[in-house]
């Protein structure tokens, strides 16, 4: 069976700052890792090495047994929801469609199967029928979820979530948990980002710890515990009991 | 009201006011549509660097007698091109750069046009176009950039609109982003081309920003956006055509044609703004009011 991801001493650098280095990882399909650290860990920089969107300096990254920039048709990326432009002219409908864009090809027009796929996976974020509303006018929540259901639509083996549990209502992170557990049961396997652990506890089998390099990876019981996390977060971490911790973000 | 009527209509009797309207009409269509894209890329800035730099391209084939039409588009072509390529630089401070270009290309433009006997008046018809003396072939021109400008942008519209949402997004399902903010530059650049006889490069900017940002005032969807860009576009064509005629013919005031056309589209602009303005403060003294009691 091919890896979902294969990550082996990837060490990024902007501007000759490494900012990532002795990253090591190791995911089969169904997996799902949950990215915990603090700001500025290089959480979101992992995730771009996963992408092909920033160069290892060096160790390698494999998706799906081929080069990250290879395997983007099969990998879905969810951004965070205050990276969008709230005020953006577009429906709800035609950002979940978006998921179909690589299907359908350049020129040509999405088609039934398309709309059909779209109005599915707003279905399983239960959003179907605000399918004609301004994305703009949702919650921070709903346009989470709308997002989750581009990410459905396109139909991927590995999904990238940055920071998806970040300010929204509990209904959508009811849906989200439900949703991923569904994907991973499907084969897909998961990277998600998140400052949150009981959410990595609910959500994720295993952890990645990141303060601007690899403190931790492995099962979550294995990677999670008090001294990584104090590791990783030093004095801002306060444990409360098992698997539940107080973290400053800064 | 039969008076309103000859008001508006009259100014089209002569067949050179009737070119001039059929151009400023295709030019609405055309930048109205554009304009939206552009606003929604954020490249305003970007489209007024181009079209400084398709100047210098249309000063040259005036001086050596070629075609505006065809010295604009190597211009526009090379100025996309090379604009499109910075903005992807990390190096470059994009607005710096920007402004760099647009005032060098201009400088050059001006050198050009300075070493020619009628230095002014060419100057102005480069830079303010004439309106009132278009023929017919300006108009084929015209018509014939519209229809590959809107061509690519409806062969590219699933694209452009993902890249404009979400930039990363887009390059992570393995989009070019380069490859399509070429295209759109090139569209711009193109528009720019096409309104040279009739606006002029100074002004065709106003062409591409106000009624898109007009536009914005007034609606949310994408479609409405551009079918109001569009009609504000060709509103403010006709208003400005018919005041300028009158006010040249009627009362003695020699006044610009493309000109009159800008400063339109700026009062629509302005009306609209001021009464989106007065409503909004309206509903919220309402809603003050509403908290008191």
């Amino acid at each position: 069976m091919t890896n979902a991801l294969h990550v082996h001493d990837l060490c990024v650098t902007y501007d000759r700052e490494v900012v990532l280095r002795d990253v090591h990882a190791l995911l089969q399909p169904g997996d799902s890792v949950a990215l915990i650290g603090p700001n500025g860990a290089g959480k979101s920089t992992f995730i771009k090495a996963i992408l092909g969107l920033v160069p290892a300096s060096s160790g390698f990254v494999e998706v799906l047994g081929t080069t990250p920039a290879k395997a983007r048709p099969l990998v879905a990326y969810v951004p965070q929801i205050d990276h969008l432009d709230a005020r953006f002219p577009i429906s709800v409908q035609q950002v979940a469609l978006m998921g179909r864009y690589r299907r359908i090809g350049w020129l040509r027009r999405p088609g039934r199967v398309d709309r059909a796929a779209t109005l599915d996976a707003l279905e399983q974020v239960g959003l179907a029928d605000r399918a004609n509303d301004s994305f703009g006018v949702l919650s921070g929540g709903q346009r989470q979820r709308v997002l989750i259901a581009r990410a459905i639509a396109q139909d991927a083996k590995l999904l990238l979530l940055d920071e998806p549990f970040n300010g929204v209502d509990s209904v959508t992170q009811d849906v989200l948990i439900e949703v991923l557990g569904r994907l991973r049961a499907a084969g897909t396997a998961v990277v998600m980002a998140t400052h949150d652990i009981s959410v990595a506890h609910l959500a994720c089998g295993h952890a990645c710890l990141l303060n601007r390099h690899q403190v931790a990876f492995g099962r979550l019981d294995d990677a999670l515990t008090a001294d990584t996390l104090k590791a990783t977060y030093g004095h801002h971490a306060v444990m409360l009991a098992e698997g539940t911790a107080l973290l400053s973000t800064h | 009201m039969l008076g309103i009527i000859r008001f508006l209509t009259e100014p089209f009797a002569p067949a050179y006011m009737q070119r001039a309207l059929v151009i400023s009409l295709l030019l609405a269509a055309l930048s109205g549509v554009v304009g939206v894209v552009v606003q929604l890329r954020r490249l305003s800035f970007m489209t007024d660097a181009l079209t400084h730099s398709v100047f210098p391209g249309i000063a040259i084939a005036f001086v050596a007698g070629e075609s505006l039409f065809v010295g604009a588009l190597i211009a526009g072509a090379v100025a996309a091109t090379l604009l499109t390529f910075a903005a992807r630089s990390t190096r470059i401070d994009q607005d710096a750069f920007m402004a760099l270009v647009l005032a060098s290309l201009f400088s050059i433009g001006v050198i050009v046009v300075s070493r020619h006997r009628s230095y002014s008046a060419d100057l102005t018809t480069l830079l303010f176009g004439r309106v009132l003396a278009v023929d017919t072939a300006d108009i084929i021109t015209t018509a014939a950039v519209a229809v590959v400008a809107l061509g690519v942008l409806v062969a590219i519209r699933k694209e452009l609109l993902l890249r404009a949402f979400d930039e990363t997004g887009a390059e992570a399902m393995g989009y070019s982003l380069l490859r399509i903010d070429l295209a759109v530059n090139l569209v711009v650049a193109l528009v720019v081309v096409a309104a040279v006889r009739a606006v002029g490069t100074a002004l065709v900017v106003a062409l591409l920003i106000t009624p898109a940002a007009t536009a914005r005032l007034l609606c949310s969807r994408l479609q409405s956006l551009m079918m109001s860009a569009v009609g504000i576009s060709a509103l403010a064509a006709w208003l400005g055509l018919v005041i300028s005629y009158d006010a040249s013919v009627h009362h003695g005031i020699r006044l610009a044609a493309g000109a009159t056309i800008v400063v339109v589209l700026t009062a629509l602009f302005a009306v609209v703004a001021i009464a989106q303005a007065l409503r909004t403060g309206m509903a919220r003294r309402r809603t003050l009011a509403a908290v008191a009691t």
